[in-house]
C-alpha cells in the first residue's frame, strides 16, 4: 500500500518533471499580440442607455440578446466590462432601467433583480422575484426622488428599494386569471398604477399605495376594441392612457387617475387628415424624461413604415393637435437633456446615405446645425433603432450623438458633424461556421509561376522571360527598399500599415490568410487574419433566423486567373429547403454563376475530389427523395460523375429514427441504398457523427515501439465515429456510446460504451484515433477517453486502403483520463504535412484555451515504467489530466463561450492557425513542436554575430603574435 | 510558568483531538446545518461566499470575474465588496469556482442536500467521497495572479562567465598569461619544470588518451612505463608523460621547496588535470588531485 502511493508520487512527479521540460508549449510575455488578436463582442443590443447627459460623458450600457449587460467607451467602442450571464431563458435580460450610477436589470423572466454599479461594473445587489412570468417594471419617485423600482408581473406587484433590494412589499393582482397585466405606470404620485385588460372586453386600472399596497382605486373601462396595453397603449401628459386602434383607425384617450368612471373618448385620424398605410399596424412612441414626473405631451405615431407624425395632447386631455409630418422616416426617438426634450428623426437623404435631424419638441421646428449623416452600406442592413444622447453645449444649445443599430446587429455610432466615431459588427458575436481561404498571389508572384506553367516556348525566348522577371523582382525589391528607407525618415505614428484588399497578398510563409466567417444572422465576414480588419461584409437579408449554414471552398486561390470560389449552403431548418450562394471569399462579392434549381428539401451535401473544366471542385446536393444534384453540373462533370459513379460512397443520418444508411451513386445519379445501421431510439439517440477532416495528413504510418519493431495505424479514411447517448438520463443508467462505422460498408469496427456516463460529449476523431469527453455521474466529474486504432505488427495491403478488403478487424487500444474542469468545444491541431506532433485545443467555461499534448492521451501510457516505455518516450499514466496555465495559447485574452475552434494549416510544417469563436473571436499560431523550421523569434542574432567577430579578429591577433614571436626568435 | 506553558500545550493537543474528532464525525454524519439559506422558492438554495485577492482594490478586478457552479450550470457575480450569492441552486453536489482571468482561485466542492444544509470541502477528483472541509460560507482567497508565460532564456555576460566550463577554461589562461610575470623564468629549474607543463598544451605526440591512460591505470602499477621512484606516497601512482610532472613534485621529496617555488604551476596543472583527465573516480588519480588541492 505504502509503495504504491510512493510510486503514484513518483510517477505524478515525474510527469512534472516531464511537463516541465519536455513539453514547454507557451507563449512568452514579449510574444503578447505579435501575431495573435481578439475582438471582444456582446451580441445584439437590446437595450442600450448612456451615462448622463454631459457633454464629456464616455460610457454606454447596453444589454443584448445573448444576455450579455456590458459598458462601452462611447468615444472607442471599446469595451469597459461585460458581464455574461448563463445562456437561453434563464439569463435574458426582460429589461434594463438606469438612474444615476445604478443600472436596474430584470433577469431570467421574472427570476431575479439586480442592481450594478455601472462605475465600476461590480453587483450592488440581486435578489430573487416570486414566481411568475415578467410583464413591466417601471421607477417609482416618491417627493421627487427615485426610491424604488416596481415589478409587475402576471399576478403580483412587488416594490423594491433601490439601495439595497429588499421588498417594500408585495401585492397579488385581482382576477388575474381572467386579466392581462401588462403595464405599470408612475408619474410622481402617491400611487402607482397597474394596467390591464381582458382582450377585446374591457381594460381594468387599479391603483395602489405607494406605502402599504393597499388598493386605493380599482376600476374597469369598456374598450371591445383593445386586444394589448402593450403594443398600442402609451401614457402621455398628465397620466392620459393614449391608444390606437388600426381597426377603426382611431386614437382613444383616457385619464388615468381620473376620479368618476371615465370612458375612452375617441378621435378619429381621418379628423386629422392622417392616414395609415394599408396593411400597417400603427405604432405609438412617447417618452417619460424622469420617473419622478409626468410624460411629455408630445407623442410620434407611426402611420407607415417610412411615415411618422408628431402630435401633442392639448391641455385639455382629449383633444390632439398634429406638431409636424415626418415622411419619408425610417426612426424616430426622443432624448432629453436638462429640461429639453428633441426628437431626433432619420430621413433617407440618397443611395447611400441616410440624414438625421434634431427637432424641438414644442413646436416641430427644425433645430439648426443639427444634421448628422449616416452611410449606408451597399451590403449592409437598414437602420433598425436610433438611441440619442443629447447633451447642452456650452452656449446652452443641444448637442448629440448617436447610435444607429442596423437590422445586420451592427452598431455605428455618429458624432456631429457627422463622423462615424466607431461601428461594432455585432452579428460576430454569433459565428456558425468560418473557413480560411489563401491569399491570392501578387500580380508578379503569378507571373513568375505562370512562367514555369508553358512550355514549347522556345530555348532562347525561356531565357528571355527568366532574365526579364529577374528584373522585374529586383526592380520590386528596389521599390520595397526604398520604401523602407522612405517611411524610417517619417516619424512611426504617420507610417500606417492599413491593409486593404487591394494590397492583399500571400506572404512567403503563407501564414496571413482569409477568415470567411458565417454569422447566424447572415451576414457574411471576410477578416483578414494578421490584423483582424475586416475587409469586406455582405448581408444575406431574407436568411430565416433558425437557418443552418455550410460553407464549402469549391476553388482555392491555387488556380490563377480563375478566382477563388465559396459556395455557402443555407438550409431553413424547419422546411429542408435549400439555397446556394456563391461567392469570391477574397472580395466577398457574389459570384453570377448559374445556380441549380433545388425544389426538394436536402438531406445531405458532399464535396467530389472531382474538378471541372474550371478547376472548381463538384459539390453534390443529395434531396429528400434521395436523387442528386451536381454543382456546377457541367456535361464534363456529369461525365466524369459517370466515370466514377461506382466509387462514390455517402451516408445519411436521421437521429430522429436512429438510422444510419449508407449509399453509392449509380451512372444516372440515382442512389441506392447499400447498409443501414438502427440503433433504437427507445434506448439510445445519435447525438453526433464525425468524419476525419478531408485535408489532414499522417506522416508516420506507424509507431516505433520499444524492441525496434512497428505498430501499425489503423488508418481507414472512411471511418465514421458515430456517438450516442442514452434517453434514460437516471444517473445509475445513463451511458454514452461510441460507435465506429465503416462509411462504405457499414460495418462497425468497434463499440464502446461508457456506462454511468452523460453528455454532453466532445469529441474529436483524427488520424487513428478518437477523443471524447463526457461527464461521469457517479464521481460526478468529466473524463477523457481516447481510442486508438492500430492494425498491428504487419500491414494488410501497404500501398492503398480499401475498405472493402481489410479482412481483419483492428486491435483497439483505450485509456480514460480525470479531466478537472468541463469543457465547452475541442479540436485537433493542423499542419501541412502532419509531421509536427499534434496537439489538442480544449475550450474551457472560464475562456481559456488549452493547449493539451497529445501524448497526454495515449492508451499505451504504462502504469509500470518499463525499458521498452522509456525507449518510446511514453508518460507513465497517471489518472488525472493536469490543466497548467502556461497551455493556454490565449493567456489572459480569454474567450467567452467558445463555440468552435478551428485550425488550419499554414505553409510551414511547424506552425498551425487557430481560430477559436465564440462570443469573441481569437486568432494565434501554436508550434506544437516549437519553431522547428525557421530561427525562433528570441534568436540572439547579436551574440552570434560578435562571437564569430571576436573569434575572428582573436585569430587574426594571434596570428601576428606568433609571427611576431618566430621572428624573434629565429633572431635569438 | 513551566505549568502554563505546559497546560497551553495540553489545550493545544485537546483542540487537535477535538478537530481530528470533527472530522471523522463529519465522515459519517453529512453536513452540518446552516441556517437560513432556504429560499421562498421551495427547493432552490443559493450558495453564498466571498473572494479576496490580497492587496488588490476589489473595483479592480471584480468586473471581469464571476462564479461558475459546475462549469456554466449556474452563474453568480461579484458585488462591490468581493462577496457573492449564486441563486437558484437545487440541491446536490457542486464544484464552484470564482473564474477571473488575472488572478487565481481554488475551486470548492459544495454539497447540498435536499433539506438546504451546506457544507463546503476540497475539491477531489481521484478521492470523491473524500472530505477535507472549507469554511461556509465560502471564503475564496486568490493564491496570486496566473502565470501565462514562459521566461524566455536570456543571456547574460555574468551567467556566461560564471558558467563553470568557461571558468576552467578562462582561470588557467589568466594564469598562463599572469605567470611569467611573476616567476623568475631565469631559473633554470623552473624552466624546466615550465617546458614540462607546457608539454600538457601542445600536441603532444607522446600525451596519452584517455582510454589508453585508463587501460595503462587498471592493468596494474607495475607497467614498464611507471618509474616508481622512493617515497611512500608515490609507490603507487603511474607516471606516463602525461602525469609526469605530478610524479615529479609528488616524489621529490621537498615538498615545501616545490610549494614555494612552483605555486602556479602547479595551480595550473591541477586545472589542467580536472580538464583533460576528469578521472577523479579512481582512487590513484584522486590522490594526486588532493596534492593539487592542498
Amino acid at each position: 500500500m505504502k509503495s504504491s502511493v510512493k510510486m503514484a508520487k513518483l510517477t505524478s512527479l515525474f510527469v512534472i518533471l516531464l511537463s516541465f521540460f519536455c513539453i514547454s508549449e507557451a507563449v512568452f510575455e514579449d510574444q503578447v499580440g505579435k501575431f495573435d488578436w481578439r475582438q471582444q463582442y456582446v451580441g445584439k443590443t437590446l437595450f442600450a442607455h448612456f451615462e448622463s447627459n454631459t457633454q464629456s460623458s464616455k460610457k454606454m450600457f447596453v444589454a443584448t440578446d445573448k444576455n450579455i449587460f456590458a459598458s462601452f467607451n462611447s468615444r472607442t467602442g471599446d469595451l469597459l466590462w461585460r458581464h455574461v450571464d448563463k445562456t437561453g431563458p434563464e439569463g435574458t435580460i426582460d429589461i434594463l432601467l438606469l438612474h444615476g450610477q445604478d443600472a436596474l436589470m430584470v433577469v431570467g423572466d421574472g427570476r431575479l433583480l439586480r442592481s450594478w454599479d455601472t462605475n465600476i461594473g461590480g453587483l450592488n445587489w440581486e435578489v430573487v422575484l416570486d414566481t411568475g412570468s415578467f410583464q413591466a417594471a417601471c421607477f417609482v419617485a416618491i417627493q421627487d426622488t427615485v426610491k424604488l423600482v416596481a415589478v409587475l408581473k402576471k399576478a403580483a406587484i412587488s416594490l423594491h428599494y433601490l439601495s439595497n433590494g429588499h421588498q417594500k412589499w408585495v401585492e397579488n393582482l385581482p382576477d388575474s386569471d381572467a386579466v392581462q397585466y401588462q403595464a405599470v405606470y408612475s408619474g410622481g404620485e402617491e400611487e402607482v398604477y397597474v394596467l390591464g385588460v381582458v382582450p377585446n372586453s374591457h381594460l381594468t386600472i387599479i391603483a395602489y399605495s405607494l406605502e402599504d399596497g393597499e388598493i386605493i382605486k380599482q376600476r374597469s373601462v369598456e374598450a371591445s376594441w383593445l386586444s394589448s396595453v402593450e403594443s398600442s397603449c402609451v401614457v402621455v401628459g398628465q397620466g392620459v392612457l393614449m391608444c390606437v386602434d388600426p381597426a377603426t383607425l382611431a386614437l382613444y384617450t383616457l385619464p388615468i387617475q381620473a376620479e368618476e368612471t371615465p370612458e375612452f373618448s375617441q378621435i378619429l385620424l381621418q379628423s386629422l387628415d392622417l392616414e395609415v398605410s394599408p396593411g400597417f399596424q400603427p405604432v405609438l412612441v412617447s417618452s417619460q424624461p424622469h420617473p419622478a414626473r409626468s410624460p411629455l405631451s408630445e407623442f410620434f405615431l407611426q402611420l407607415g413604415p417610412d411615415h411618422h407624425v408628431l402630435l401633442q395632447l392639448n391641455a385639455d386631455g382629449y383633444t390632439i393637435a398634429p406638431l409636424r409630418d415626418f415622411q419619408p422616416a425610417f426612426l424616430v426617438s426622443f432624448a432629453t437633456t436638462g429640461k429639453k426634450t428633441v426628437a431626433a428623426v432619420m430621413t433617407p437623404k440618397n443611395e447611400t446615405a441616410c440624414a438625421i435631424n434634431l427637432f424641438s419638441v414644442d413646436s416641430g421646428r427644425r433645430l439648426l446645425d443639427t444634421t448628422v449623416l449616416f452611410p449606408l452600406e451597399p451590403n449592409g442592413g437598414k437602420p433598425h433603432m436610433l438611441y440619442v444622447h443629447a447633451f447642452l453645449k456650452k452656449d446652452d444649445s443641444v448637442g448629440y450623438r448617436v447610435l444607429v443599430q442596423t437590422q445586420d446587429h451592427a452598431l455605428t455610432f455618429i458624432q456631429q458633424p457627422g463622423r462615424v466615431v466607431w461601428t461594432r459588427e455585432e452579428a460576430l458575436a454569433d459565428v456558425v461556421t468560418m473557413e480560411m481561404v489563401d491569399l491570392p498571389l501578387t500580380g508578379t508572384q503569378a507571373e513568375l509561376e505562370g512562367e514555369f506553367g508553358k512550355k514549347a516556348d522556345g530555348l532562347f525566348p525561356m531565357v528571355l522571360k527568366r532574365l526579364s522577371s529577374q528584373v522585374t523582382l529586383l526592380q520590386a525589391w528596389l521599390a520595397h527598399l526604398w520604401k523602407l528607407f522612405y517611411e524610417a525618415r517619417k516619424p512611426r505614428s504617420q507610417v500606417k500599415n492599413e491593409v486593404t484588399i487591394e494590397t492583399l497578398s500571400r506572404d512567403e510563409f503563407n501564414l496571413q490568410k482569409m477568415m470567411v466567417m458565417v454569422t447566424a444572422s447572415g451576414k457574411l465576414f471576410g477578416i483578414d487574419s494578421k490584423s483582424g480588419s475586416i475587409l469586406w461584409k455582405h448581408y444575406l437579408e431574407n436568411v430565416q433566423p433558425n437557418a443552418a449554414f455550410k460553407l464549402i471552398v469549391q476553388r482555392t486561390t491555387a488556380h490563377f486567373p480563375h478566382p477563388p470560389q465559396c459556395t455557402l449552403l443555407i438550409k431553413d431548418k424547419d422546411t429542408g429547403l435549400a439555397t446556394l450562394h456563391v461567392f469570391n471569399p477574397i472580395f466577398g462579392r457574389k459570384s453570377h454563376i448559374a445556380l441549380p434549381a433545388l425544389p426538394r428539401p436536402i438531406l445531405q451535401s458532399l464535396l467530389l475530389p472531382v474538378i471541372d473544366q474550371d478547376y472548381a471542385k463538384v459539390l453534390l446536393l443529395v434531396d429528400d427523395q434521395y436523387k442528386v444534384t451536381a454543382f456546377p453540373s457541367t456535361k464534363n462533370v456529369l461525365q466524369q460523375l459517370q466515370e466514377m459513379a461506382s466509387s462514390i460512397f455517402f451516408y445519411l443520418i436521421r437521429s430522429e429514427h436512429g438510422n444510419l444508411s449508407g449509399f453509392r451513386l449509380r451512372k444516372d445519379l440515382s442512389t441506392e441504398r447499400i447498409w443501414e445501421v438502427v440503433l433504437p431510439t427507445e434506448v439510445q439517440k445519435i447525438v453526433a457523427v464525425k468524419g476525419k477532416r478531408p485535408n489532414e495528413h499522417v506522416h508516420s504510418q506507424g509507431r516505433v515501439m520499444g524492441d525496434r519493431s512497428v505498430l501499425y495505424k489503423y488508418l481507414n479514411p472512411n471511418l465514421l465515429a458515430v456517438v450516442t447517448e442514452s434517453t434514460d438520463a437516471h444517473p445509475e443508467r445513463a451511458f454514452v456510446g461510441v460507435f465506429l462505422v465503416d462509411g462504405v460498408t457499414g460495418r462497425i469496427i468497434h463499440e464502446a460504451v461508457q456506462r454511468k456516463a452523460r453528455g454532453p460529449v466532445h469529441f474529436v476523431h483524427s488520424e487513428n484515433w478518437v477523443v471524447y469527453e463526457y461527464w461521469n455521474t457517479k464521481s460526478r466529474r468529466n473524463e477523457f477517453s481516447v481510442l486508438e486504432l492500430f492494425e498491428g505488427t504487419e500491414l494488410y495491403n501497404s500501398t492503398v486502403f480499401s475498405s472493402l478488403d481489410r479482412p481483419h478487424l483492428p486491435q483497439v487500444l483505450q485509456q480514460t483520463y480525470i479531466f478537472p474542469s468541463p469543457i465547452t468545444t475541442m479540436e485537433a491541431t493542423l499542419t501541412e504535412k502532419g509531421i509536427t506532433s499534434r496537439h489538442l485545443l480544449v475550450g474551457l467555461p472560464s475562456g481559456a484555451i488549452l493547449s493539451l499534448p497529445k501524448m497526454f492521451l495515449d492508451p499505451r501510457r504504462p502504469e509500470v515504467v518499463t525499458e521498452h516505455s522509456r525507449e518510446e518516450n511514453l508518460i507513465p499514466y497517471a489518472p488525472e489530466m493536469p490543466i497548467r496555465t502556461e497551455w493556454f495559447i490565449n493567456y489572459n485574452q480569454t474567450v467567452a463561450r467558445v463555440k468552435g475552434i478551428y485550425t488550419a494549416p499554414s505553409g510551414l510544417e511547424s506552425t498551425c492557425l487557430v481560430v477559436a469563436y465564440g462570443l469573441d473571436i481569437y486568432q494565434t499560431r501554436v508550434y506544437p513542436s516549437k519553431q522547428f523550421d525557421v530561427l525562433k523569434d528570441d534568436y540572439d542574432y547579436v551574440l552570434i554575430s560578435s562571437v564569430l567577430f571576436a573569434l575572428f579578429f582573436a585569430t587574426m591577433i594571434s596570428k601576428r603574435l606568433a609571427q611576431v614571436k618566430l621572428l624573434n626568435r629565429a633572431w635569438r | 510558568m513551566w505549568l502554563h506553558v505546559r497546560l497551553s500545550e495540553v489545550c493545544l493537543f485537546l483542540q487537535a483531538m477535538f478537530i481530528l474528532a470533527c472530522c471523522f464525525s463529519d465522515m459519517e454524519s453529512g453536513p452540518i446545518a446552516t441556517s437560513g439559506s432556504v429560499q421562498p422558492n421551495g427547493d432552490r438554495f443559493k450558495i453564498e461566499g466571498r473572494a479576496i485577492v490580497p492587496g488588490v482594490k476589489t473595483q479592480d478586478w471584480i468586473s471581469s470575474a464571476r462564479v461558475t457552479v459546475e462549469g456554466e450550470e449556474y452563474i453568480g457575480f461579484l458585488r462591490t465588496d468581493g462577496s457573492f450569492v449564486v441563486n437558484d441552486v437545487p440541491s446536490g453536489s457542486y464544484v464552484v469556482e470564482v473564474i477571473s482571468p488575472g488572478y487565481k482561485f481554488e475551486a470548492v466542492r459544495v454539497d447540498i442536500t435536499s433539506k438546504g444544509k451546506m457544507r463546503a470541502r476540497l475539491v477531489n477528483f481521484i478521492k470523491t467521497s473524500e472530505v477535507i472541509r472549507q469554511p461556509y460560507p465560502l471564503q475564496l482567497r486568490s493564491s496570486g495572479p496566473h502565470t501565462y508565460f514562459m521566461k524566455r532564456e536570456t543571456w547574460g555576460w555574468t551567467d556566461f562567465l560564471m558558467n563553470p566550463m568557461v571558468m576552467m577554461m578562462v582561470l588557467p589562461l589568466l594564469i598562463i598569461v599572469l605567470l611569467p610575470k611573476v616567476v623568475n623564468t631565469n631559473d633554470p629549474e623552473m624552466r624546466k619544470e615550465m617546458e614540462q607543463s607546457m608539454n600538457m598544451l601542445n600536441p603532444n605526440p607522446e600525451l596519452p588518451d584517455v582510454s589508453e591512460f585508463m587501460t595503462k591505470l587498471f592493468s596494474g602499477s607495475k607497467s614498464s612505463s611507471s618509474k616508481a621512484i622512493g617515497g611512500s606516497k608515490c609507490q603507487n601512482i603511474t607516471c606516463t608523460s602525461g602525469l609526469r610532472n605530478y610524479c615529479n613534485w609528488s616524489c621529490h621529496g621537498n615538498y615545501n621547496a616545490i610549494f614555494k617555488k612552483s605555486f602556479f604551476i602547479r595551480l595550473y596543472n591541477c586545472f589542467l588535470s580536472r580538464v583533460f583527465f576528469p578521472l577523479s573516480n579512481n582512487p590513484r588519480v584522486c590522490t594526486t588531485l588532493v596534492l593539487c588541492q592542498f
